[in-house]
């Protein structure tokens, strides 16, 4: 057996996500249609007044980004718990947390980088003005990618137990995100300065990466003893 | 150093659950009537002996149970967190079995903090709930304390439950400072704070004494059902061990 470096096993780990996903549908197209179900509810449920659904715009995009990340947990972990996979890894003697950083980004470009596309449609349900688009779509890349951290988390924590348990792990941490995204989405309806809110979503992020990978490192290890 | 090793001696001790059993049962008695006792004193000095306020009048009195009980929420999360440490680090059993059984009286003490915090704000705000930074952070609090509970609770193998529980209040209590900070931040940013839950700083000393003696009580009172649950969680846990039946049991 041929020795491999480090670099090229976490190449081969994200080209091996990216495979199975793509072989498998579902995986990408369910966030997506649950994202567009839940976006679609809100005018449906509150009212569609034009002027209203601005207002409610940002958070409405927010709360459905974090519910359809929350929903995806489940596939992060739960298929390479149950056939091995994590076993694999575990005993590859690779710092184990950098294997984490690319299955959580491998996740994110499956479950997390549709929604961005779907925000857009978000963006013409909501008749938002164009000159908003491109602040949404950056604190939605950052944000999306700290939820997915996060939910990593709370996935691994949560190891085999269901959804449901995760979300009530990972909401309440993901609130700086709500509040930033929101915040930053809001201010570029409004044309006001947005930019230290992206600051502050991508500090986030970078505080969130390291720390949050490693506390999932040890969750897993816990529930796969 | 020797008292330094005697100390260091006596807590790795603890980490025993037998010694701790025994060591439990020596001081429980004293630590409920102590308790109890001083909550009895210092909530009836506070609700009948402390002077009426003369702003709110006598509905200040509800502070003398809100701020021991918000106080102590935030207590017993950073105890948890160290326990948690302790139990991730050493992987002791009994710090694992302390967090478990502090968890459910945390979020008790929160929800409380809540609730105290409801019945105060309705005489002085008019409004039993206002979207007020302090007010959203214990709601979170409360949240994350319940996450915990869950966690522990869904797993069956007891130490795997004592563990995950432990990093999730390690990761808690590192977040806890970022949604804290965040939500002050968003409080100020959409409307300017009309009510703070600080009182002015000038209080008088004869309500400021129950304050504190309260602020002890419940402390105390804290460590008593602490106590109890501790002592149920480990004859549970350790009910088919020799130790438990020989001394304990006595067969």
């Amino acid at each position: 057996m041929n020795k491999l470096n480090l670099t090229s096993i976490l190449f081969r780990l994200l080209q091996k996500d990216l495979l199975i996903a793509y072989r498998k549908t579902s995986s990408y197209l369910t966030p997506l249609i649950f994202f567009l179900v839940v976006l679609t509810f809100f005018p449906l449920a509150i009212g569609s007044d034009s002027s209203f659904l601005n207002r409610i715009a940002p958070g409405t995009l927010w709360i459905a980004a974090l519910l359809s990340s929350l929903l995806a947990v489940e596939s992060l972990f739960n298929e390479d718990f149950n056939d091995g996979t994590l076993d694999q890894l575990f005993i590859s003697n690779q710092p184990i947390f950098l294997l984490i950083i690319v299955k959580v980004f491998s996740h994110w470009m499956i479950t997390g980088s549709p929604i961005l596309l779907a925000s857009m449609i978000g963006v013409i349900f909501f008749d938002l003005p164009t000159s908003s688009i491109f602040t949404l779509l950056v604190s939605l890349i950052l944000g999306t990618l700290i939820l997915s951290f996060l939910s990593a988390f709370g996935g691994a924590l949560s190891l085999g137990k269901g959804a449901i348990l995760s979300a009530i792990i990972v909401l309440p941490f993901s609130i700086p995100v709500l509040l930033l995204g929101t915040a930053a989405t809001n201010a570029a309806i409004q044309e006001i300065e947005y930019s230290s809110y992206l600051f502050f979503l991508g500090a986030m992020l970078f505080i969130v990466m390291p720390f949050i990978s490693i506390a999932t490192a040890e969750a897993l290890r816990i529930n796969s003893d | 150093m020797t008292s330094f090793n005697k100390v260091k001696d006596w807590f790795i001790s603890m980490g025993s659950p037998p010694f701790l059993y025994k060591w439990i049962m020596k001081y429980l008695p004293f630590m409920i009537s102590l308790s109890l006792l001083l909550v009895f004193i210092s909530l009836s000095w506070g609700l009948f002996f402390a002077p009426t306020d003369y702003k709110q009048g006598d509905a200040y009195r509800i502070i003398y149970i809100h701020v021991p009980s918000a106080i102590l929420s935030q207590s017993i999360f950073i105890l948890m967190a160290i326990t948690g440490g302790i139990c991730l680090i050493w992987r002791a059993k009994v710090a694992g079995m302390l967090l478990r059984s502090a968890a459910p009286i945390g979020a008790s003490f929160t929800l409380m903090a809540l609730i105290s915090g409801a019945i105060w704000g309705k005489p002085t705000w008019g409004t039993w709930w206002v979207w007020d930074a302090r007010l959203t952070s214990t709601l979170i609090l409360f949240f994350i304390y319940a996450a915990i509970v869950g966690i522990y609770s869904s797993i069956e193998d007891k130490t795997k439950g004592d563990r995950a529980a432990a990093l999730l209040s390690l990761v808690g209590v590192s977040m806890i400072p970022i949604i804290k900070k965040s939500v002050d931040w968003w409080q100020t940013l959409h409307q300017p704070s009309t009510f703070t839950l600080t009182q002015a700083p000038s209080m008088s000393p004869e309500m400021y004494l129950p304050l504190l003696a309260n602020v002890l009580g419940f402390y105390f009172l804290f460590i008593a059902l602490l106590f109890l649950r501790l002592r149920t969680e480990l004859a549970l846990r350790e009910q088919r061990k020799n130790w438990f039946k020989q001394n304990i049991l006595g067969d």
